[in-house]
């Protein structure tokens, strides 16, 4: 019998042919530590032997998301939530927040940027995404999240084209007038305002409507992510909004009110989402995520606490109102990322996994062993 | 061809739907023999997982994976007191729940009912996105790390189509795993605990062959001899989408309260 060199990994990953199971499968028997049963055995905790449970093996599958979804819901909150501030301003302001608007346009364009990016790559076959947009089933929040997200690009593109046709030369003179004559600015603001609420609204039910113990355990973290969204946005165009040339002293002590206030909803979102997880959130309040909740605790609190200027004396408060959005930009964002990756930590907790199922009146489950 | 082109969003008629077919997996009769994992195995044409000694009693696949579609769990209880020592066995294998938490959360629509009332995976469809992984309450879904896919127990769909009983069942050799049709399968699974119980084995219960409040029942369904948790399965699992409107409906709240708020601060002059 001749034996013949299985061929390198590189090779199979070049072949064009999709590959069958087999050929994939025989990679990882060159590479032992890439196949799931080690993964899972590492997860396993060792020295459970004896107790409740089967060897300390995890009874659910570990979530496969994590940073590109952890900065996607932050992005994805930036953008949604400025978007909601701008239309809104442009539309309740009678015409003096046109600059607050502008900037939250932009704010919330540039966020929305690395999106599609950051979703398609998470997947396990990016070059199927657009069967997400195959169906149409909002029963499923990533379903309906997919098509909010693919509906709220459509009156943002359209304002950003026209603050781009208003403000460059970047387009050929006829295609600009064309752009600055038929896109209705205020109706596509108003279009987007139901995206843009189902954007900041979808990634929290997201998570929720999984069996993770630390984001099934609760109804509030939908609440949780939207109002942390509104923040973020928020504090993203009052940025904005400080850097600009001339300062407009007005709208930033509104957006101030709309921050702590967003903030204040974050925080009581927080503290219920915690409290109603129990147990199940352990892995946020103890190891190395609970700098991140201590984080985004710290940006609600400093939104709430730090005394705000009335905008006459404001000139000199500038610093104190940026460095509160920045905080409240960095919390948003350990927020997110705390919680994703909680989920990998409460799926391999077996014990978890234990309490999350225990009989209860809603699920009473089959368990009749008389031990 | 016109047609073609008249009717290129036009989906092909479903296949008719056919009896409810199932597995019933009576752990009292297996022996821990593991045809079942080398049928399904062979049969899917699944590659192996590596070779690693666990120190699990027999149990060296640990757990169901994307190419491991039958494990059989190995419990050693050793009770020196009560002069019960027992060696329990379970052949595990995805539940196929009649409403499944998998089915409900796929975006793509990948995951369907088949025409035997089974949870399928429909591989050309799948798009790798993890939704499943997390919403499966029984761990059962899992996603191939190389090719990117959501892989699961088909319940041998393609030999069902032929008429022919899944690989594992016709492997094993004790008829712990029953084929057949889900209803027939739940009348006989009732009989034997009866019959288990007049023979002196109180302990044996049935394991998702009824709905369990918001929790359907499961198409593949277990008698089991001790609590749940020792086999590694969730006592009462809960249905993921059960508070799914509370839950958007306090988000909308928060996001429309301060939305409404934002409005107010805007349309109000300075003071």
């Amino acid at each position: 019998m001749k034996l013949t060199k299985p061929p390198s990994p590189e090779r199979i990953e070049e072949t064009q042919q999709p590959l069958s199971l087999f050929q994939i499968r025989d990679k990882n028997e060159w590479l032992p530590e890439a196949t799931p049963t080690s993964d899972i055995l590492k997860a396993a905790a060792r020295g459970s032997v004896g107790e409740e449970g089967y060897y300390g093996v995890p009874m659910l599958k570990r979530p496969l998301w994590h940073w590109h979804i952890a900065l996607y819901f932050f992005f994805e909150g930036v953008s949604a939530g400025a978007f909601l501030l701008a239309s809104l301003a442009d539309l309740f302001g009678g015409g003096q927040l046109r600059k607050l608007s502008r900037a939250g346009y932009t704010v919330s364009f540039l966020s929305i940027l690395p999106c599609p990016p950051l979703l398609i790559a998470d997947l396990g076959v990016p070059s199927k995404f657009h069967h997400m947009l195959r169906i149409f089933k909002p029963s499923s929040p990533m379903n309906l999240g997919a098509w909010s997200l693919a509906a709220y690009s459509i009156p943002l593109q359209m304002i950003t084209l026209q603050h781009l046709a208003a403000d460059t030369e970047i387009f050929p003179k006829a295609i600009q007038r064309l752009l600055l004559r038929l896109v209705p600015e205020r109706l596509a603001g108003i279009l987007g305002i139901p995206c843009a609420l189902l954007m900041v609204s979808y990634p929290g039910v997201l998570l929720s409507t999984t069996s993770t113990p630390v984001w099934s355990r609760t109804r509030l973290l939908g609440a949780l992510f939207s109002s942390s969204s509104m923040a973020t946005g928020a504090a993203a165009t009052s940025l904005a909004l400080a850097l600009a040339e001339s300062v407009d002293h007005r709208a930033i002590s509104k957006m101030e009110k709309i921050e702590r206030l967003a903030s204040l909803c974050e925080g009581v979102a927080l503290a219920g989402y915690l409290i109603t997880t129990g147990k199940a959130a352990r892995p946020l309040l103890k190891g190395r995520y609970v700098w991140h909740i201590f984080l985004a605790g710290s940006a609600v609190a400093a939104q709430l606490l730090l005394p705000a200027k009335p905008a006459r004396k404001r000139k000199r408060g500038l610093m104190s109102s940026l460095l509160r959005s920045a905080l409240t930009l960095a919390g948003g964002l350990a927020l997110k990322w705390a919680i994703v990756y909680a989920g990998r930590k409460s799926a391999e907790d077996p014990q978890a996994a234990r309490d999350a199922s225990r009989p209860s009146k809603a699920a009473p489950g089959w368990n009749k062993a008389r031990r | 061809m016109i047609d073609e082109l008249v009717n290129v969003f036009s989906r092909p008629q479903p296949p008719a739907q056919k009896q409810e077919m199932g597995f019933f997996t009576d752990t009292t009769l297996c022996i821990g023999c593991k045809a079942c994992e080398v049928a399904c195995k062979q049969w899917n044409q699944l590659p192996a997982d590596g070779f690693h000694w666990t120190g699990y009693s027999f149990d060296n696949t640990v757990t169901l994976s994307d190419t491991t579609w039958r494990h059989v769990a190995f419990v050693e209880q050793l009770d020196g007191e009560a002069g019960r020592n027992r060696w329990l066995m379970m052949s595990d294998v995805c539940k196929h729940c009649a409403a499944a938490p998998c089915q409900e959360a796929c975006p793509t629509g990948s995951l369907i009912y088949n025409e035997f009332g089974d949870v399928y995976v429909q591989q050309d469809i799948c798009n790798g996105c993890g939704y499943c992984v997390a919403a499966c309450p029984f761990g059962g879904m899992a996603r191939n790390p190389g090719e990117g896919r959501a892989h699961k127990c088909t319940l041998c769909y393609d030999r069902q189509k032929d008429g022919m009983e899944p690989a594992c069942a016709k492997a094993c050799p004790t008829d712990s795993i029953l084929f057949g049709p889900v209803e027939q399968l739940r009348e006989h699974a009732r009989e034997r605990v009866e019959r288990l119980h007049e023979r002196g084995q109180p302990d044996a219960y049935l394991y998702g062959a009824e709905p369990a409040g918001e929790y359907s029942a499961l198409n593949a369904f277990f008698l089991l001899m001790d609590k749940p948790a020792v086999y590694n399965l969730p006592e009462a699992p809960r249905r993921p989408a059960a508070h799914m409107k509370t839950n958007y409906l306090f988000s909308f709240a928060a996001a429309l309260g301060l939305a409404a708020a934002s409005a107010f601060f805007f349309a109000k002059g300075e003071k």
